[in-house]
């Protein structure tokens, strides 16, 4: 090992350490006492262990909401969104499909051109989907991106297949739901993976088109929490360790448990979210 | 015969049933409220009733345009969208390639497996958790950033990084490399494991140092992938990572936090000035799309193969 890979060495682990460290910061201030906390120097490990701030963010009703709706939302969005594009992405490859041009064009075109967030807001309103449930998935139920991902993919399936299929009677739909859908899982597990991430982690659809509080995602909830100055009031906690918190250190707590659940499935799927990009590049 | 020719049709009928559905996805989804945006040519501020909005408001032609255009607070939110977006060009689009070529010389497997974990990991967090994490360690008074930069002697009092709108473009720069380096160097590390081993060999035997095959193997061999990456990166000019700005904005750096998509979402859904708010996404869509056309039509000239088509 020469000079220069000791050097490029270091850099790449100076910046992996940028990239684990505030973790690692904000699990050492959830476990540390609130008002110890407020003096700062708590870097690297608890200087006063306590784990009241999570007592305090586990009996705080609005995360386990936020984690029902969130849940709800990635379990059906997804489940939704893998059936209905995959749906049209195979109708989309067929080559018995007429006006092909036509119906390309009308997929494409939403990708470049858009009429932007208050018309959006508009149709959601009208059709009834604001400060609903259902304003998390109906929406996201189809991707143009993931309908030509899924596409590329059923492309390369061999022909055969269909024709054999054919030849025994099933229809199309027989066909999409007996074949296509077993032989394609290798995608959909990679799909499924992008819908998922993007359903737990997103906020905005929350701060938009939601103003009833029992219908905020986990994601939102934290946010209000993160931005609340003073300590959530309202659980049952005794006075004397109410007296010793800090919202600082509780909004850290909150940051942990609301995270809790990609961290400890990261180490597992992380290859296969690598894997995935792959698949999103061979389009190009 | 005749049999044969009936079962094609129910075929066809079939597949046209399936790509149907993602039209009238888009129908509703996309291209409703393309039509949404006349409210852009009428006066529909503050009319609560939409359909009315919509249908029965006076056509005011191009009045709304020109009353942001003429806005000395737009002119600001235009400077914010545009300067945030070509700073993280200049800074933010080139880091992942050269941390891929550095990766790219690590010969290690273990080692590189592991850099790319942990350096990945960051993009799965939520952006409003990132902020959390951001804000807990630019602290005034608990820190550690504040605390390394006073005991360095960098500064002399601490620093309200998370209110201070001068820091504003800064955090979203630093934070976006945090978030995005490792994992936007999965593309180029894949183009990078596709060049010819024998071409760095060759070079070898020739005596080129590692500098002399970086420049002229590596990155001559990524350059369509870099090329392609800009190009999309170029035309989303006026597009800001709103998940990102929304979850760092507060309301003292709004100065400097501002941009398209903020603006657009305080007066059309916190004001219901849906004409005005509608306009002002109007420009931004048209001249989107007006920035793809033009680099697409550069793209197809420097490489004789477009982007889009």
């Amino acid at each position: 090992m020469g000079v220069v890979d000791v050097l490029i060495l270091a850099v790449l682990i100076l910046f992996s350490f940028c990239c684990l460290y505030p973790i690692w910061y904000v699990l050492v201030g959830s476990f540390n006492e609130g008002i110890d906390y407020t003096a700062g120097g708590v870097y690297f490990w608890p200087r006063v262990f306590s784990l009241d701030n999570y007592a305090l963010v586990v009996t705080d009703i609005r995360i386990w909401k936020g984690y029902l709706v969130t849940i709800g939302r990635t379990v059906i969005g997804t489940l939704l969104h893998l059936f209905f594009t995959s749906l049209v992405a195979y109708g989309m490859g067929r080559r018995e499909l007429p006006c092909k041009k036509f119906f390309n064009f009308v997929n494409i075109f939403t990708m470049f051109f858009g009429g932007g967030l208050i018309p959006y807001f508009l149709v959601l309103k009208i059709l009834g989907f604001l400060n609903t449930f259902w304003v998390y998935v109906i929406p996201c139920m189809y991707s143009v991106y993931n309908m030509i991902v899924i596409r590329t993919f059923i492309a390369g399936l061999p022909e055969d297949l269909h024709e054999s299929a054919v030849m025994d009677g099933a229809g199309e739909f027989r066909i999409y739901f007996m074949i296509i859908l077993p032989l394609i899982k290798p995608v959909l597990a990679t799909v499924a993976l992008w819908t998922i991430v993007w359903h737990w982690n997103s906020y905005l659809d929350s701060m938009y088109y939601v103003t009833n509080s029992d219908l905020y995602s986990l994601q939102y909830v934290l946010m209000r929490i993160i931005n609340e100055s003073s300590t959530p009031t309202g659980s049952n906690l005794p006075p004397d360790v109410f007296e010793r918190m800090n919202p600082k250190t509780v909004s850290l707590a909150a940051i942990i448990v609301s995270t809790l659940p990609v961290l400890a499935a990261y180490p597992f799927l992380q290859k296969y979210f690598a894997n995935g990009v792959m698949v999103g590049s061979l389009k190009g | 015969m005749k049999k044969k020719k009936a079962k094609f049709t129910k075929a066809k009928f079939e597949i046209t049933v399936m790509a149907s559905l993602g039209v009238i996805f888009l129908v509703v989804f996309a291209y409703l409220p393309m039509f949404g945006l006349v409210l852009a040519f009428k006066d529909g501020d503050h009319v609560l009733n939409i359909s009315r909005a919509i249908f029965a408001s006076d056509w005011v032609g191009f009045d709304n345009f020109r009353q942001f255009l003429y806005d000395k607070d737009f002119l600001n939110v235009l400077v914010n969208t545009i300067g945030l977006n070509l700073l993280q060009l200049a800074i933010n689009f080139p880091a992942p390639i050269l941390f891929a070529l550095l990766l790219n010389e690590v010969q290690n497997g273990k080692c590189k497996k592991a850099i790319q974990a942990f350096t990945y990991l960051p993009h799965f967090l939520s952006w409003v958790s990132f902020a959390g994490i951001v804000f807990a360690l630019v602290n005034m008074d608990t820190g550690i950033v504040n605390a390394a930069l006073l005991k360095l002697g960098l500064v002399k009092e601490a620093v309200d990084f998370k209110g201070d709108p001068a820091y504003f473009w800064g955090m979203i720069v630093l934070t976006s490399l945090l978030k995005g380096i490792g994992w936007g160097s999965i593309i180029y590390l894949a183009a990078l494991a596709g060049v010819d081993p024998t071409l760095y060999e060759a070079a070898t035997m020739d005596g080129a140092n590692r500098l002399h095959k970086a420049i002229h193997i590596s990155i001559p061999s990524i350059a369509p992938t870099i090329v392609l990456f800009f190009i999309m990166q170029l035309s989303s000019l006026l597009n800001n990572g709103t998940e990102q700005i929304l979850a760092f904005q507060t309301q003292s750096n709004l100065d400097r936090s501002e941009v398209i998509d903020t603006f657009v979402l305080k007066y059309g859904i916190r004001k219901n000035m849906y004409s005005y708010a509608s306009a002002v996404g109007f420009f931004k869509s048209a001249i989107s799309l007006l920035l793809i056309s033009v680099s697409n039509f550069v793209c197809k000239k420097i490489t004789g193969q477009g982007v889009i088509y």
